[in-house]
């Protein structure tokens, strides 16, 4: 197992000539980028051109044709055993864009289940931990309702405190809000802004503009399965450098 | 073995196939076929009816209807048939064959099965086409006929068709009442030949396979192709369609 | 034909006790064979989900027969048919442990196996794909997955059908009385046979059908409820 020490210098995530085909057709076409520790990345772009496959090949949720990945300092498309891959998972938080919230568990059970079933915790601590959370994410008045009985809103931030109660290092994000009514947008949006604050290392697949240019460090912008442009985004949103950006920025604000 | 299977199949084809006909009333595989084509045949409309009853707003007709679907769900098919050799002869008052004592009662019985099936196709709809079709000045009967049933009939097909194989099953209960079926010929075969019971059920067996068999299969392709056609327009929740599939899918 | 009169049957001891034993025998074969039946579904679930195409196509060929073949059929060549072709030891044997009924069992459950292993199937394939990907991206390990998220998930899914089947499984341990089993079926024919009271004999058999059906609608309707995380008022 080729794990490098994890240095405060070494990059959180790191993307070497990563390249994925369906078939014949080529999704991801030699992805070079790092994220920092500590730093916030947003990825935009336009349909199908790629964001979902990206990020889901970070915690192997999706295998790579060629290239390689690391984060934390873990190789994770070299062979190895399920174990190890299930253990390098439980330290990459995941969010879904449609929650994926276990519709048989409470939302406490939820949050407590994993850490109890992965890791091992006892049953209190993983209990406590789960209401410091649910408090964090402002449910802790929810903590025994059913996921059929919370809202959009509230059953995202539920499943962005059971990704956090594995305590992972980075956390991915694809299209949390995309599948919520306006309104509800907002309450999701300030706990990744928590997030980003308290220092997590972040990688989110977003249209929120106004989260980009408030929170993140850097916006990749993605088209045909190429990181097109990678830049600040306060440059980027005044001063897009490729056509395509334009126009994808364009079509963004109308 | 297998030459006792094919001596036999030499042997009894004929009585397999069409019973005593034309010295006796038909029998064999025919009658089983003939049985279950008219029972699903006047089924069909009965079940329609019902479902609409059972739909309606009228505890006068919503009640009866309810109470006959609890109780053919609740109550063997055997203990029905048997009912119906005591009833039918004594409401008609003539000496009914059992055929059609058999016959009566499997429309009594899938009827009520299938306006479950309709029934739940209508309810799958949703209320939007309902809705559409008053607005646009349709009377309720009007809606149901023009719109709705086309709809739900049509996305149901799959379910007759499984119906349809049940009812063939469930025509192997006519022994009870002698009713001449193809199981009947078998067990007529048995008791001629007396000392190869193996050989002759497992034709019997092969037979019923063949026929339903292929039977599930048409039901699975419409199933396919009326999805596919549907992909356009509305999703269906799983769990409605898992619950239909329950219903018809009984073993019988 | 005369009035009609219930106590006619009720107040005969004879024929009480008929029915008693009808009920007896009635309930022994539907609990039997569902247990049986059950048990195999379990495991031809577990041979669906197993590695290799060999554990699949023998379920999909077990569930092909039985559900394509009338039960009926199937009970008749369990009893006229394979129990002829056993050693003579094993047939003595059966003889002297009502054969009938252990048949009946066999048969019904044999059939019902292949109906409770595809609700438990569909029942998990209507789980949602995400869940398993959720699970998977949190660490869990495939077995660990499927113990604490799916299976939880598609057995409840399964509720609705599993109840369903039982309740034919229940109806269909009528058709033992064709291998000569003597439960309720057979119970009310012979009872008929004596009396001549076709009316009340058939009435009171139907009730009691319908009763104990009802019961296990009921049963099944209470379970799912227990089973429904939201309804079941743990919220
Ligand atoms: N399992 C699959 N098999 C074949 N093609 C796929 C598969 N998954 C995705 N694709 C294709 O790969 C391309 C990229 O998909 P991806 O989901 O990564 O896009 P995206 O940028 O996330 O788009 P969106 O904004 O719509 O979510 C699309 O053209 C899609 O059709
Ligand atoms: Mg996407």
């Amino acid at each position: 197992m080729n794990t490098i020490a994890p240095s405060k210098n070494s990059p959180m995530i790191a993307l070497t000539g990563v390249h994925k085909s369906y078939g014949n057709y080529e999704v991801l076409k030699g992805i070079d980028a790092e994220v920092a520790r500590g730093e916030v990345v947003v990825i935009c772009g336009p349909s199908g051109s790629g964001k979902s496959t990206l990020i889901r090949t970070v915690n192997r949720l999706e295998e790579i044709g060629s290239g390689s990945i690391s984060c934390d300092g873990n190789n994770i498309h070299q062979p190895m055993p399920a174990k190890e891959l299930n253990r390098l998972r439980s330290r990459i938080g995941f969010v879904f864009q449609s929650f994926n919230l276990f519709p048989h568990l409470s939302a406490i059970d939820n949050i407590a289940m994993s850490p109890m079933r992965v890791k091992g915790l006892q049953r209190d601590v993983a209990y406590a931990k789960a209401t410091k959370l649910l408090e964090r994410v402002g449910l802790a008045d929810k903590a025994n309702a059913f996921p059929a009985q919370l809202s959009g809103g509230q059953q995202q931030r539920v499943a962005i405190a059971r990704a956090l109660a594995m305590e992972p290092p980075v956390m991915l994000f694809d299209e949390p809000t995309s599948a919520l009514d306006p309104e509800m947008v907002g309450e999701v949006l300030s706990v990744m802004k928590g997030l980003a604050a308290d220092g997590m290392t972040m990688m989110c697949v977003t249209h929120e503009m106004g989260f980009a240019r408030d929170v993140a460090d850097r916006v990749w912008f993605i088209d045909q399965g190429q990181i097109v442009e990678s830049a600040r985004p306060e440059d980027f949103f005044s001063r897009p450098q490729t056509q395509r950006a334009q126009r994808f920025l364009s079509e963004l604000r109308h | 073995m297998i030459s006792d299977i094919i001596a036999i199949i030499r042997d009894y084809w004929l009585l397999l196939l069409i019973g005593q006909y034309p010295n006796g009333p038909l029998g064999g595989l025919a009658a089983t076929l003939l049985l279950s084509i008219l029972a699903i045949a006047f089924a069909f409309p009965v079940s329609i009816a019902l479902a609409l009853a059972r739909l309606s707003n009228s505890p006068f007709l919503n009640w009866p209807v309810t109470a006959l679907v609890y109780f053919t769900r609740g109550v063997p098919l055997l203990m029905l048939i048997l009912w119906g050799y005591f009833l039918v002869p004594l409401v008609t008052g003539a000496n009914v064959p059992s055929f059609l004592t058999m016959l009566v009662t499997l429309v009594v019985y899938q009827g009520a099965f299938l306006s479950e099936v309709v029934r739940g196709g209508i309810v799958a709809l949703g209320h939007g086409q309902m809705e559409a079709s008053r607005a646009l000045g349709h009377s309720y009967l009007g809606a149901m006929r023009y719109v709705i049933l086309p709809q739900a009939l049509y996305n149901v097909i799959p379910s007759i068709i499984s119906v349809f194989v049940a009812t063939i099953k469930d025509t192997t209960l006519g022994y009870v009442i002698n009713v001449p079926d193809l199981t009947f010929a078998a067990s007529q075969i048995n008791n001629q030949l007396l000392t190869q019971p193996f050989q002759v059920f497992f034709i019997l067996a092969a037979v019923y396979y063949v026929i339903c068999w292929s039977l599930s299969r048409v039901a699975i392709v419409t199933e396919r192709r009326i999805t596919r056609k549907r992909a356009g327009t509305a999703s269906q929740a799983t769990a409605k369609s898992l619950k239909l599939a329950a219903l018809t899918d009984q073993p019988s | 034909m005369s009035n009609f009169d219930l106590s006619e049957i009720l107040g005969n001891p004879e024929y009480v006790a008929m029915l008693l034993l009808g009920i007896k025998m009635t309930f022994v074969v539907a609990i039997g064979s569902w247990t049986l039946a059950m048990t195999l579904a379990l495991l031809l679930l577990g041979l669906r989900y197993a590695p290799g195409p060999v554990g699949n196509a023998f379920v999909t060929a077990y569930v092909s027969y039985h559900r394509n073949v009338p039960t009926l059929v199937q009970l008749l060549l369990w009893y006229f048919g394979i129990f002829t072709l056993m050693p003579d030891p094993v047939t003595f044997w059966l003889n002297d442990h009502n054969a009938e009924a252990i048949f009946a069992v066999i048969g019904l459950g044999l059939c019902q196996a292949a109906y409770f292993s595809e609700d438990l199937r569909s029942g998990m394939r209507a789980v949602s794909p995400g869940q398993m990907e959720a699970a998977r991206a949190l660490g869990h390990s495939y077995v660990s997955a499927m113990r604490f998220v799916m299976v939880p998930q598609g057995s409840r899914n399964a509720l609705p059908a599993l109840i369903n089947h039982s309740v034919s499984l229940f109806k269909n341990s009528s058709l033992a009385v064709a291998i000569g089993v003597a439960e309720l079926t057979y119970a009310v024919k012979e009872i008929e046979n004596l009396s001549f009271r076709t009316f009340e004999s058939y009435l009171l058999v139907t009730v009691l059908y319908l009763v104990f059906s009802l019961m296990i609608m009921a049963l099944g309707a209470y379970v799912a409820r227990r089973a429904d995380p939201v309804r079941s008022g743990r919220a």
